[in-house]
């Protein structure tokens, strides 16, 4: 056991290749023809990776920076009608587009949070929802978005002469978006920024008396975070093949939220967890019929009861609410 | 006890081969059952039972149907999540739905893949049905209605020259508005545009708005509730105007929604003429099943089911698989409940239709137009 | 001249709804010190619950909106012990993702118990037009706009009066100022919040029952959109302030309408939501004048 434990914390990549390894399996066994999965539940494991990044970014705003995001499914549109137009009508490559769309929503992301730097909590919130509400709008009146008619026929990304149609190579997309994410965030978090951010969320006032400039961190981490919305985005319009306005409402926002705040925020496994707690729930729910979403809604709503701070939350924060917080426990290193 | 249970078992062993006898046509049916398009797919569910009721359980040339309905939340991902299990489940032959048409935008490109025939009872879109060959949509062409709306209803049975029109800013609302624009230029009538989004609830300032213009006619392009809350509006504003409205069709739950339901006209393809027993008793069974009043809808879900049986009918002795039905369906004539189906070379419909009013709240085809048919 | 002031009225009327709107949802977040994404459900119970009666009943108004005003009432002790009241040391988003599974709990549940099917109320109450000549100038004033104006303006002063003329009501802002404060002047915190959040919720409830019968036709997914007017409306005003946030929703209604009159309905929520935004960044404490306490 003690060797294990050794192994965990002094060869960790093992591990991460262990697990990347064990995610490559479902796909695999479908296109090695060992196992015929059906694409049902790829399409799902799809949904599952793309909505954990997707997550994943709305976390990084709400859970480490500690500001309440709302509209995130905003920063997804932009991200999302940035490839379907440019690969659409003037043929850009999907991989070349992946960082342009990024860097688009992260020019939003900036943009929204101009306005909220001087505002907190729930003010700050509802700019973010009105934001997102206002990008939806123009989506859905703008002739350049195509309107009311959405864009059609998106195409799929080249994947090295493979048909990325098919949810099992589309997988691999999302896949390595994820891991990319993952890599790219645990790296800053360790770094002057994210401690930077974790500082901001814990307290505000102590972090600027400290000297972090919060101002320009908090933009910071907005910027980011809609960028990596931006991406996910862009690696979505290809993936549903037909965008339009009505698939960027605040419920997914809400979704989204209710993804990370069931995971667990501050952390990096959190919106992994909740993406695919999310997903798995509201599928296999599905016997109930109508009564699905009642359903659904009473176990979030006793999750929050049973465990606060989320199934994977950072229990040594701000974030960790309730009983939690009043009997706070051993610190186990920093967050992440 | 010993015998008893074999004798279960048989029966049982027996039963189950009797059904592996009679050929199954499963399909696939895909409907907003919960989520803001609610009581449209529970419209779609209750259209499609009646439907198979109608068929019957001896079914078609040994055929017997069967539809398995799933959630799709009228929401594009899931819907095309929905329709890959379906087109992946060889024993499904056909796909009845989505409602909205994003749905089955999203999933165009998945049936084309896999071969399986979209048959969507609501799509609207005009850039729907023309995406593949499989895809069918018979909600009825734009470039039909919209023109015969301003041609005849306005131009020439009601005779004005100043239009105002009310839509809904959606891919229907605008390719009606579109081809209806272009039809109103040729007649020579001037036409003055107001756009709404889906989730619109107040109409006044519009009303208002639009009744600044000093039009000689209201038209409203939308589907259900909408068209009743704008002529609401209009006769809350005190405004005394003729109303136009294009898409609801004979809606007998608009009808009920209106303060003045004496005054709306509609083209419509179809009406449950009161004469008509069969119509009659149909709007009957649905509304003792739904407890509401139908619109147009089930009635079109009700005809997809119809359309396949009859695909199967047209099959005939011939093997019964996904390409024969798309093949059957391409180019094939149907009468159903929403009248007459005849599938274009896109896989849509083009609807002759009807100018029907209302007398005492009820629906009657206006008499004093016999150009339709010029 | 006409038709502008035609569009004022018809802003005002609308604003007056979202005011009450406002005025319920700045009562809740007051006292219980947390926003709410259930606002819309409220609003809908309130609304169902009106048209029961009215079913039932015939149109007597002052019963429909008792009614509702009971229902959501009644429905908001269920809000408040399943997502406030264990959570109040608890960070924010915990009870605000309550709330959120809270409204899709109610919303479903309204659509398998109610019909998904759209209801309309007819005729509550008779359309009868009053037009008022101001020189050249004729505008129009529907019955029904006056009604809601009168109604809502009387709803305002009486919530007044109790939140300062009462025992209940003095002690229900004291625990909207500081909980700890309250505790220790002997005032049963728990209790009051629960008495403010439901008197909150049952003035969202008429708000409900009004917009169902200004509209006519409502559904159970209608009141979405309402509710985050009332929470912009709300946050305009400051969060807390009563007066502050009427205000607000006046202006909400107000701009929303005269948008409409300059360009398009479609962008309806954009002016909503830009005059909000714009409002922040100028006023980062909404039109409350001293700055309120940050929620």
């Amino acid at each position: 056991m003690s060797t294990l434990k050794n192994l965990w914390q002094k060869k960790r990549w093992i591990f991460w290749l262990l697990i990347i390894a064990l995610l490559c399996v479902p796909p695999l066994l479908k296109i090695l023809g060992i196992y015929k999965v059906k694409a049902l539940y790829l399409r799902y494991a799809c949904n599952i990776m793309m909505y954990a990044t997707l997550a994943g970014s709305l976390n990084i705003i709400n859970g480490y920076s500690g500001q309440t995001c709302l509209g995130q499914a905003g920063f997804f549109a932009i991200g999302a009608y940035t490839c379907a137009i440019l690969s659409t009508r003037f043929g850009v490559s999907f991989w070349v587009l992946l960082p342009l769309c990024g860097l688009a929503s992260g020019l939003i992301g900036l943009l929204v949070s101009l306005p909220t730097l001087r505002l907190q909590g729930i003010y700050l919130s509802i700019v973010t929802l009105g934001a997102s509400e206002i990008i939806r709008i123009i989506a859905q009146t703008a002739s350049i978005t195509g309107g009311a008619m959405g864009i059609k026929g998106i195409p799929y990304p080249w994947l090295f002469g493979l048909d990325a149609f098919r949810p099992e190579y589309y997988y691999f997309i999302f896949l390595v978006l994820g891991i990319l994410f993952l890599f790219c965030t645990s790296r800053i978090l360790n770094s002057r920024v994210g401690r930077a951010w974790i500082s901001i969320r814990e307290d505000q006032v102590a972090a600027k008396s400290l000297g972090v400039r919060t101002s320009f961190y908090k933009s910071l981490n907005f910027v980011y975070g809609a960028f990596w919305a931006g991406v996910i985005g862009c690696a979505y319009a290809p993936f549903v093949n037909f965008i339009e306005s009505s698939q960027f409402t605040t419920d997914k926002g809400f979704d989204v939220l209710a993804m990370i705040v069931i995971g667990g925020q501050g952390t990096l496994v959190g919106p992994i967890i909740g993406s695919a707690i999310v997903t798995v729930l509201t599928e296999s729910l599905r016997f109930l019929g109508v009564w699905r979403y009642v359903i659904y809604a009473l176990i979030i709503i006793a999750m929050m009861w049973l465990r606060p701070q989320g199934i994977a939350g950072a229990t040594n924060s701000i974030l960790a609410g309730g009983k939690v917080k009043r009997k706070p426990q051993k610190r186990k290193g920093a967050a992440a | 006890m010993k015998k008893i249970l074999s004798i279960v078992i048989a029966l049982a062993l027996c039963l189950t081969a009797f059904a592996a006898l009679a050929d199954t046509i499963k399909l696939g049916g895909l409907a907003p059952l919960t989520g803001s398009y609610a009581e449209y797919g529970k419209g779609f569910q209750i259209g499609w039972d009646m439907a198979l009721e109608d068929i019957g359980a001896e079914g078609v040339n040994g055929h017997t149907f069967e539809i398995e309905v799933k959630d799709s939340q009228g929401d594009a991902v899931v819907s095309s999540t929905l329709a890959t299990d379906y087109a992946e489940d060889d024993d499904i032959y056909a796909i009845l739905g989505d409602f909205t048409s994003g749905a089955c935008k999203a999933d165009a490109e998945i049936v084309d893949r896999y071969g399986i025939t979209l048959l969507s009872p609501t799509a609207s879109a005009p850039d729907y049905a023309g995406m593949s060959p499989f895809c069918f949509s018979i909600m009825g062409r734009q470039d039909g209605e919209a023109p015969f709306l301003a041609k005849y209803v306005l131009k020439k049975y009601l005779g004005v020259t100043k239009v105002a029109v009310v839509r809904v800013d959606s891919d229907w609302g605008q390719a009606c508005f579109d081809n209806f624009k272009v039809q109103a230029d040729v007649e020579g009538l001037e036409v003055t545009e107001e756009k709404y989004s889906a989730s619109e609830n107040d109409f006044s300032s519009i009303i208002t708005k639009v009744k600044a213009a000093n039009p000689d006619v209201l038209v409203v392009m939308d589907q259900g509730e909408p068209v009743a809350k704008i002529f609401n509006a209009a006769d809350a504003a005190g405004w005394d105007i003729q109303h136009v409205a294009l898409g609801p069709g004979t809606s007998e739950q608009v009808v009920g929604m209106l303060t003045n339901p004496d005054n709306i006209i509609v083209t419509s393809p179809f009406f449950f003429d009161p004469n008509d027993a069969e119509l009659t008793a149909w709007k009957e069974r649905f509304v003792e099943r739904a407890g509401f009043e139908p619109t147009v809808h089930p009635a079109c879900a009700y005809d997809t089911m119809m359309l396949i049986k009859t695909a199967v009918e047209k099959i005939g002795d011939g093997k019964v698989t996904r390409e024969a039905i798309k093949d059957a369906l391409t180019g094939m004539e149907m009468t159903g409940v929403t009248g007459r189906i005849l599938f274009g070379p896109e896989g849509d419909i083009t609807r002759d239709y009807m100018i029907c009013g209302t007398e005492n709240g009820k629906w009657v085809v206006l008499k004093g137009f016999d150009f339709v048919n010029e | 001249m006409e038709y502008v002031l035609n569009q004022l009225i018809n802003g005002i009327c609308q604003g007056a709804i979202y005011a009450l709107m406002a005025i319920g949802y700045s009562t809740i977040v007051g006292v219980v010190g947390m926003v709410t994404f259930t606002y819309g459900e409220i609003m809908m119970i309130g609304a169902y619950g009106a048209f029961y009666i009215f079913l039932s009943c015939g149109n007597n108004i002052l019963l429909g909106l008792l009614m509702s005003f009971g229902c959501s009432f009644v429905l908001c002790i269920a809000v408040y012990k399943l997502c406030y009241e264990r959570f109040f040391n608890a960070p924010r988003h915990i009870s605000l993702l309550c709330t959120i599974g809270f409204s899709m709990l109610i919303k479903n549940l309204a659509q398998i118990v109610f019909g998904p099917e759209t209801k309309s109320m007819l005729n509550i109450i008779p359309n009868r037009i009053f037009t008022l000549h101001l020189g050249s100038v004729a505008v129009d004033f529907r019955l029904l706009q006056i009604v809601i104006m009168l109604l809502v303006v009387f709803l305002a002063l009486m919530l007044t009066f109790f939140f300062n003329r009462t025992r209940a009501g003095i002690a229900l802002r004291a625990v909207s100022q500081n909980k700890d404060a309250a505790y220790l002047v002997g005032i049963n915190v728990r209790r009051t919040a629960l008495l403010g959040n439901c008197i909150g919720c049952g003035f969202g409830g008429i708000a409900g029952c009004l917009l169902a019968i200004y509209y006519i036709n409502f559904q159970s997914y209608t009141f979405g959109s309402f509710s985050m007017k009332a929470f912009s409306a709300s946050v305009l005003g400051g969060l807390v302030d009563l007066r502050m946030s009427a205000l607000g929703g006046l202006c909400l209604g107000i701009i929303e309408n005269l948008g409409i009159t300059v360009s398009s309905a479609t962008f309806r929520d954009v002016f909503a939501f830009g005059f909000l935004i714009l409002m922040l960044i100028i006023r980062p404490q909404g039109f409350a004048v001293k700055k309120g306490t940050r929620v």
